[in-house]
């Protein structure tokens, strides 16, 4: 066995060769993404705990699937989705501030602000203004919220704006759901979010933190001295993918950071435990693991630590336009040390997004020149090569 | 005439960095951000000793109870938590090195004053 090449000898089916740059550049490829995974399969859109109350909601855009969708919670206790688009002449009817609109109605009603149509939580049209109106073909009853199916996961709201979806989001996630299943998601609630939109392919920013070949030189400044052992545990499940990240991390942590580990024990680089870890995840129970890094197919990185988690989504707005969204997940302070600890460790996690985003429009630039049509992947960058072949076998099925 | 920040007796010496004393991210990011590496290196020298005091005198109530007089200290102490890498890591840079271009990044909690220790995303 070449030990260097153990991914491709442990998933030969994958194939070693290079990879095509022409999915990350061309429109008519993204029209087809649209249509064959966008609209079809489950989207990642919010955690249950963002809307604890009957009335709450939140809505979100989803330009790929060519809708925005309201969640909300009803009085039943139910959180369910919808299109937000009025039954009269189309107004979205939450109006929305950007990409994510968090609400609450104690009635647990949405209204229109164009003419004042009402729909309750569970997608009913409760009231139309001067309804004696409208004519008779105009049913009421008829003419509800277009509902959109939502299941859950470990507290993860999840869509599918597919008319009937091809499987059930148990069937979407597979062993995917198994390998994290009993993570404390919840308890770890105290989430900072941080967006921008990157003039590049979603897949671009997906491959650039699909992989740690890049943590020794573009983290040089945020994690030094962290020379990286590469990945362990690969798992593919479907189009599904994990891992683990090892990390030797510095045994003398710098002086303010030091502090703030001891305080809270926020922060990527302060020492891993394994308490809450479930069995499946760095099975070995490996010293120097740092981090679960993994991907729910098609645009969510979901990665969990000791006392963290965190994600990135990538939605895609154009060919070579992505709205990114990185969220970091805590258990709330419970003293003003602790808060100031969390900020700490919250900046230079958010100082080594920056450097992680710093290539991704230079690399969408130099894709577009078409200087290279094909792109090189080493052993350890399998998950970008399982990711760029699970969308080929998507967008041609 | 709004009340100029003031610092409590026991911390008076860190009176020359009052302007350091933000309570929301955003504006410690800007500030650090307008600074010099002088002026950061100033900052950083002279409040971490201080740290682990002002930390104490802050726990000594609860979060989100802070009282008004004490929440410019805090803000200093926030203020060390936004400077520090780059003292640390980045030999002084005011901006993170080799980085994308931080007024493009959005900062969902950037604009709550820290101190009331709310959900940073946005709900509430």
């Amino acid at each position: 066995m070449n030990a260097e090449h153990r991914w491709l000898e442990a998933y030969p089916e994958l194939g070693s060769g290079p990879i095509s740059t022409e999915p990350y550049i061309s429109p008519d490829w993204y029209a087809k993404e649209k249509e064959k995974i966008f609209r079809k399969v489950w989207l990642c859109v919010g955690r249950a705990n963002e809307l604890p109350k009957a009335g709450d909601y939140k809505v979100k855009r989803l330009e790929a699937a060519d809708t925005s969708v309201i969640v909300m919670r009803g009085k039943d206790g139910q959180i369910r989705a919808f299109h937000n688009a009025c039954a009269h002449r189309g107004n979205t009817v939450v109006t929305e501030h950007g990409q994510e609109t968090y609400g609450r109605s104690k009635a647990a009603v949405v209204t229109c602000r164009f003419h004042g149509w009402v729909y309750g939580a569970d997608g009913a049209l409760k009231s139309v203004p001067s309804e004696d109106r409208f004519y008779a073909c105009f049913d009421k009853q008829k003419n509800g919220l277009a509902p959109i199916h939502l299941e859950s996961w470990e507290g993860f709201l999840f869509v599918n704006v597919a008319e009937q979806p091809e499987n059930s989001l148990a069937e979407f996630l597979g062993d995917y759901a198994e390998h994290f299943r009993g993570f404390p998601f919840d308890e770890l609630d105290y989430g900072f979010t941080y967006r921008t939109e990157l003039e590049c392919n979603w897949k671009v920013a997906h491959d650039a933190f699909a992989e740690a070949y890049h943590v020794d030189t573009i983290h040089a400044g945020s994690f030094p001295n962290v020379f990286s052992t590469g990945l362990q545990n690969v798992k593919l499940m479907g189009p599904h993918r994990t891992c683990a990240v090892c990390l030797t991390l510095d045994a003398k942590p710098t002086p303010v950071a030091g502090v703030a580990n001891r305080i809270a024990g926020a922060s990527l680089v302060s020492l891993r435990g394994e308490s809450m870890l479930p069995p499946l995840i760095n099975p070995d129970r490996r010293s120097d693991f740092a981090f679960e890094l993994s991907v729910i197919f098609p645009n969510t990185l979901l990665h969990i630590s000791e006392g963290i988690w965190f994600t990135h989504q990538f939605w895609p707005i154009a060919h070579n336009r992505t709205l990114w969204e990185g969220r970091y997940y805590v258990k709330a302070p419970q003293t003003n040390a602790q808060r100031w600890a969390i900020e700490h460790a919250m900046t230079l996690q958010r100082n080594a997004w920056l450097e992680d985003t710093a290539t991704m429009e230079d690399t969408q630039r130099a894709m577009q020149s078409r200087a290279k049509s094909i792109q090189h992947l080493q052993d350890d960058e399998i998950l970008i090569r399982h990711g760029a072949i699970v969308v080929e076998q998507f967008v041609n099925a | 005439m709004t009340n100029q920040p003031n610092l409590p007796p026991a911390f008076a010496d860190l009176a020359p960095f009052l302007d350091w004393a933000l309570p929301t991210a955003d504006e410690r990011q800007q500030r650090r951000l307008a600074a010099t590496s002088e002026g950061l290196r100033a900052f950083y020298d002279a409040v971490l000793p201080r740290l682990e005091d002002i930390l104490s005198a802050l726990d000594e109530y609860p979060l989100g109870a802070l009282p008004e007089e004490l929440r410019p200290l805090y803000g200093i102490a926030l203020s060390l938590a936004e400077v520090a890498p780059h003292i640390e890591l980045y030999g002084g840079a005011v901006g993170v090195p080799y980085a994308f271009e931080e007024g493009r990044f959005i900062a969902v909690h950037g604009g709550q004053p820290t101190w009331q220790g709310l959900q940073p995303m946005g709900f509430q």
